[in-house]
């Protein structure tokens, strides 16, 4: 039997029983005698809590609070960071914080005792907005001056000196809101004891955090808790941390109840009372010399956080940087902060902090090429980074750069050059094209130095061979990849290789199911555990292997002063989007979208085309629509028609091209591809709506509203 | 206050006593333990719980079970036991229109629906068919591409 | 625990609203949402309910001798999009109502009930001239739909009485041209920020003998103006680009600033300004796009 290629498509083997139904979501499974339960959330943003009058409960209800907690236990969950508290104790920093449990049979009860359960607080001030937090307003909260993490980097020279020598300066300001994630499925936990150990089932990405985030709250080792995934209805980092903040109130709850209890958000809550996209603000200046060639750019970047740091300090990071883009500018200084303030706390989301800048610097590329009088894409395409360009953490970029390969792509299929020309400004009609990359797997060193991932397979007497990874199909196709992998090296049959939702008692740490490190990191221990299975294969009934990662030589990384190779390697990225701007309403109609990425080289074609159409129709939502204000420490969307995502009507079908360039150290050559793909199309969709208006776009989402406005008062 | 309500559900005639205000959607899922059936938003924007009630695609998020005496309710369940419902699960394997695939159950019941009124859809028909049908991970493309192929693959079925 | 009836006969659904109050539910689309408690909880209303979507007195679509159009309560969107009996303007927004999920369960009378600024029904209704008849164990009365809707989720409605019918009146002369527009938070599935429809009739000579336009999700109720159309009506209509600024003008103090910012009040007038341009060069078509 001839050997397909590898990227050749295959069915997900997931597909059918997800189609039909037969497929069971957290939301789906019920253990003996399990309970339900509801959290009691804080409804203020910022003060202290003064009493809880828990109303009379009916026999076989509970309230869970931080005082069930046993003595040798800590109220804290422990993410990045462990200042997050599993429950409230006096203190409350933002809307929708634990407070505690109502557990019990019948949920319409639940749901009464939660309207009759009252709070009262001493009420602080609250700072919401970037701005509200940089300024400390109700006073600081975190540190002395509401800076929960910072860095700065800087390549060239001295930023002073740069702007001394400048000929001219441009500025600008610009500004993304918060997103929610909109998992189809909300978030979803429960907790049930099985012999001497906690079980959480959970839908969520990484297995092996919520293990290490609770085990603390009640001080027992790791095996005691087990973290079973379930099937993932979507993720997108919402799943990332944010389960340990159900499965810790639930695991004191069991150990507390000793029944089963399982812990289902409604889509309100969800939306209300879940981490979001941390809203940015990023001032770029760049100084230009009198022939306009850029001599340098000084950034600052600013991300809302939120209530606690969780894993923020790490978006900013990346963040910062991506601050530069795809550019090489020849003097840099990018100064990053998060900054807290008394909303949800802010969190993982597809793109991890990059979208924020690359957003910013795209923008500028566009409204300093419209300065300079030049084209934006001529503009952009002198400043490029190429193989062996200096990075912006004085690193190099390793790989070939095929963006120019990409660009011809794109422009060729939109024939951009002739409508950028016909349309001009102001027309109704335009067209932007925005460039941008994805730095593949942890910062640094990280993988190495942080996370050290395992795999292991198994094979069986007969023939048949288990994955077992810590790592997470939630949909993007992980489980169908993995097992591609594993067949092509062993030339097995696909369905002879099997992958279960991981159980962390049966699986080794692979990591966390994030920062597009999925197939390119664990896909290459798979790849190379499968090489060392193939030689035994044949002469071995029963027995399995297990690699740990190995760190390529040759990338310095220095996380304590962020100097070096910031990334092993990047996904690259190119968008054109064509749009119409009705004359009448101000609506815009996207009327084409081409995209080209580099990805490596794909594992599968069709898994790849699903993960580009969701990341980029994700990204022109962010862009368009997807507005969520927080007023007063309240969202003020709170559902699926406030809140409002793309459907199948909003956007036309794209055009989508791959270019192929191995990865040296990914698997088959493939490389992290799952947020690259969100990091552009919002940048391109705002040129071509800001060349049809005439108008300078700094901020997103764009609605109409805002056209409107802009149209009548010019920026 | 119970009731006793009777309908038919996947061509059996069943009955249920309870509140007559619970929802459609928990009394499929719950009562029966049809969890094809998925609940995305509880407010009818997202299309995940649909079914077709009468022969027409609702989602049974906003129906109260009392409003249900005498029809005739099919779910994924029962639609999954069909030659259209097989067609069409089917080719959104082969399509790629599958990947977190809470949205999919209930993106199965439209393009069922749409292929009733319409068995050769247009895309731009097929889009208009899907839209009250929310899907996060795919972007569209590939299950509008899958319904064509159902259509295809059916002819004659609908 | 408050009650609940699934009446079979109107009669009998008077004689419950007039015993106990109980409100009319009948898709669910508005009812069951706005007082939802979470999965599998049943929704919670402070007041009893009859359920009410299978009356058969309630469901229909038919010409009355006078060539009015009556429609049910309790008929549904979809049923509504798809009647050839129904004016444009009414299929037109039904067809755009939320997604086919909701329009195969909203009806009409849930519509008008709920009397939601954003409703997508009356605004086309009340261009239309549109009477509710609501029922009682007394009797019938019929209300003109303008003064029926008071304000935001208010209505004439009485505690005793339920919706039946909607009666629409055939204008005197069929519209010449017609327009209507609905701003949706996106291309489908929306919630509507804003709509308007319009028409207007011209006599062989070119007079204008009817004018007439409504802005939905304009304010606490539809944005209608009679006095302000009259102005149109008798001129000609080769004269409309002389007499718009003044009437733009006029038009635009008639909007409420508080409910109609600054993108409603300019896509109104942008429309509007649109429509009656395109008519003053009297297309062949009747629907202007």
């Amino acid at each position: 039997m001839a050997k397909m290629p590898i990227e050749t498509a295959v069915r997900r083997s997931d597909a059918i029983a997800k189609a039909s139904g037969t497929q069971k979501y957290l939301s789906d499974m019920t253990f003996e005698g399990m309970l339900y339960s509801r959290m009691v959330r804080s409804s203020i943003p910022r003060g202290i809590i003064k009493n809880i009058e828990v109303p009379s409960l009916p026999e076989g209800y509970y309230f869970i609070s931080h005082k069930d907690i046993p003595p040798e236990g800590k109220n804290e969950l422990w993410m990045i960071a462990k200042d997050w508290k599993c429950f409230a104790e006096n203190e409350v920093r933002y809307v929708g914080e634990t407070i505690g449990l109502l557990v019990g049979p019948d949920r319409n009860v639940l749901a009464n005792l939660l309207d009759d359960l009252i709070i009262t607080y001493e009420e602080h001030e609250p700072a919401i907005s970037i701005e509200e937090g940089l300024a400390c307003k109700g006073g600081a909260f975190v540190n002395d001056t509401n800076i929960f993490c910072e860095l700065e980097i800087k390549t060239g020279d001295e930023m002073d000196e740069v702007f001394n020598r400048a000929d001219r300066v441009f500025e600008e300001t610009y500004r993304t809101g918060f997103q929610e994630h909109v998992h189809l499925e909300t978030n979803s936990v429960a907790c049930v004891q099985e012999d001497d150990a906690f079980v959480i089932y959970a839908s969520a990405q990484c297995p092996f955090y919520i293990r290490k985030s609770i085990a603390g709250l009640l001080n027992i080792p790791y095996d005691k808790i087990i973290v079973r995934q379930t099937t993932t209805g979507g993720a997108f980092g919402g799943k990332e941390h944010f389960p340990d903040v159900l499965a810790g109130p639930l695991l004191v709850a069991v150990n507390t109840i000793g029944k089963p209890i399982q812990m289902v958000f409604d889509r309100s809550e969800d939306m209300e009372f879940s981490v979001k996209r941390h809203p940015s603000r990023t001032i770029i200046k760049t100084a230009l010399d009198d022939k306009g060639a850029i001599l340098g750019m000084d950034i600052d970047v600013v991300y809302n956080v939120g209530g606690y740091l969780s894993c923020s300090f790490v978006v900013l990071q990346r963040g910062v940087f991506h601050a530069t883009g795809c550019y090489g500018i020849p003097s840099t200084r990018i100064h990053g902060r998060g900054v807290a303030t008394n909303t949800f706390p802010s969190d993982a989301f597809r793109g991890f902090g990059a979208p924020q800048t690359l957003f910013a610097i795209e923008r500028h590329m566009d409204h300093l090429a419209n300065f300079l009088g030049r084209d934006p894409l001529e503009l952009r395409n002198e400043y490029l980074l190429k193989k062996g360009s200096l990075t912006n953490t004085n690193g190099h970029v390793y790989e070939e750069v095929k963006l120019p390969e990409m660009i011809k792509q794109i422009t060729d299929a939109s024939d951009y050059w002739r409508k950028a020309k016909e349309y001009g400004r102001g027309t109704g009609k335009g067209i932007g094209i925005a460039l941008y990359n994805h730095g593949g797997a942890f910062t640094g060193n990280g993988e190495q130095m942080i996370i050290k991932g395992h795999a292991r397979l198994h094979k069986h007497s007969d023939g048949t061979v288990d994955i077992l990874v810590g790592s997470t199909e939630m949909g993007q196709g992980f489980q169908t990849a993995l097992r591609k992998i594993a067949a092509q090296v062993l030339d097995l049959d696909l369905h002879m290789i099997n992958y279960d939702n991981p159980d962390t008692s049966k699986v080794p740490d692979s990591g966390p199911t994030a920062a597009s490190r999925s197939t390119m990191i664990v896909g290459k221990l798979v790849e190379r555990a499968a090489l060392l299975m193939k030689k035994r294969y044949d002469s071995e009934e029963d027995f399995h292997v297990e690699v740990e990662y190995e760190h390529p030589e040759g990338f310095p990384w220095d996380q304590n002063t962020f100097q070096g190779d910031a990334y092993l390697g990047y996904g690259w990225g190119a968008a054109v989007v064509e749009v119409e701007v009705d004359a009448l309403t101000s609506e815009v109609e996207t009327k084409g979208i081409w995209v080209s990425h580099d990805v490596g080289h794909p594992i599968d074609e069709l898994l790849i085309r699903g993960q580009v159409n969701g990341g980029v129709i994700q990204s022109l939502g962010y862009a368009s629509m997807e507005k969520m204000e927080n007023k007063k420490g309240y969202f003020k969307q709170n559902s699926m028609s406030d809140y409002i995502i793309p459907t199948s009507m909003d956007f036309p079908k794209m055009e989508s091209f791959l270019v192929d360039n191995p990865y040296e150290f990914g698997p088959f050559g493939a490389k992290g591809m799952g947020e690259l793909v969100f990091n552009g199309a919002d940048a391109a969709f705002c040129e071509a709506v800001s060349r049809a208006i005439d108008r300078r776009i700094c901020e997103i989402p764009i609605p109409p509203e805002t056209i409107v406005e802009l149209e009548i008062h010019g920026n | 206050m119970e009731t006793k309500i009777d309908f038919t559900l996947n061509g059996q005639q069943v009955s249920v006593t309870t509140d007559p205000l619970r929802r459609l959607l928990d009394v499929i899922r719950e009562d029966f333990g049809l969890t094809g059936t998925k609940e995305g938003c509880g407010e009818g924007e997202c299309g995940a719980c649909s079914v077709l009630k009468d022969g027409k695609i609702i989602t049974t998020c906003m129906v109260p079970i009392g409003a249900v005496g005498g029809s005739d309710i099919v779910t994924i369940d029962g639609l999954k036991e069909t030659e259209q419902g097989k067609t069409i699960i089917e080719a959104f394997a082969d399509g790629g229109a599958v990947q977190c695939g809470f949205c999919i159950p209930g993106m199965v019941m439209a393009a069922e629906d749409l292929l009733r009124s319409n068995p050769h859809p247009s895309e731009d028909e097929i889009r208009k068919g899907i839209s009250g049908n929310i899907c996060r991970c795919t972007g569209y493309d590939l299950i509008v591409e899958s319904i064509a192929l159902a259509s295809e693959r059916g002819d004659g079925l609908w | 625990m408050v009650s609940t009836y699934i009446p079979k006969t109107l009669e009998e659904a008077l004689i419950i609203r007039k015993e106990t109050g109980a409100r009319p539910l009948s898709g669910g689309t508005d009812l069951m949402v706005q007082y939802r408690r979470g999965i599998g909880v049943t929704p919670k209303f402070p007041w009893p309910i009859m359920i009410v979507s299978n009356l058969k007195e309630l469901i229909g679509i038919n010409e009355t001798p006078d060539g009015s159009l009556c429609i049910g309560s309790a008929t549904t969107s979809s049923e509504i999009a798809a009647s050839p009996l129904v004016p444009w303007h009414v299929r037109e927004a039904s067809s755009r109502m939320g997604a086919i999920s909701l329009r195969n369960l909203a009806t009409i009378g849930g519509n008008i009930g709920n009397a939601s600024p954003k409703g997508d029904l009356p605004a086309t209704l009340i261009l239309l001239d549109a009477s509710v008849v609501l029922a009682s164990v007394e009797g019938e009365r019929t209300v003109l739909l303008d003064d029926f809707i008071y304000g935001a989720k208010k209505t004439l409605l009485q505690d005793d009485e339920i919706i039946t019918k909607i009666i629409i009146p055939k204008p005197a002369r069929p519209f010449t041209y017609r327009w209507y527009r609905k701003i949706g938070t996106r291309r489908a599935n929306a919630i509507t920020k804003l709509s308007l429809s319009a028409a207007i009739t011209i006599d062989e000579k070119g007079v204008i003998t009817d004018f007439r336009a409504s802005s939905g999700a304009a304010g606490p109720k539809i944005a209608r103006n009679k006095a302000l159309e009259a102005t149109l009506i008798g001129k000609n209509v080769e004269d409309i680009p002389s007499l718009l600024p003044s009437f733009l003008a006029d038009y635009d103090k008639i909007i409420s600033p508080h409910a109609m910012p600054e993108y409603r009040r300019t896509s109104t007038k942008r429309m509007l300004e649109y429509f009656l341009t395109e008519v003053s060069k009297r297309p062949s078509g009747e629907i202007i796009e």
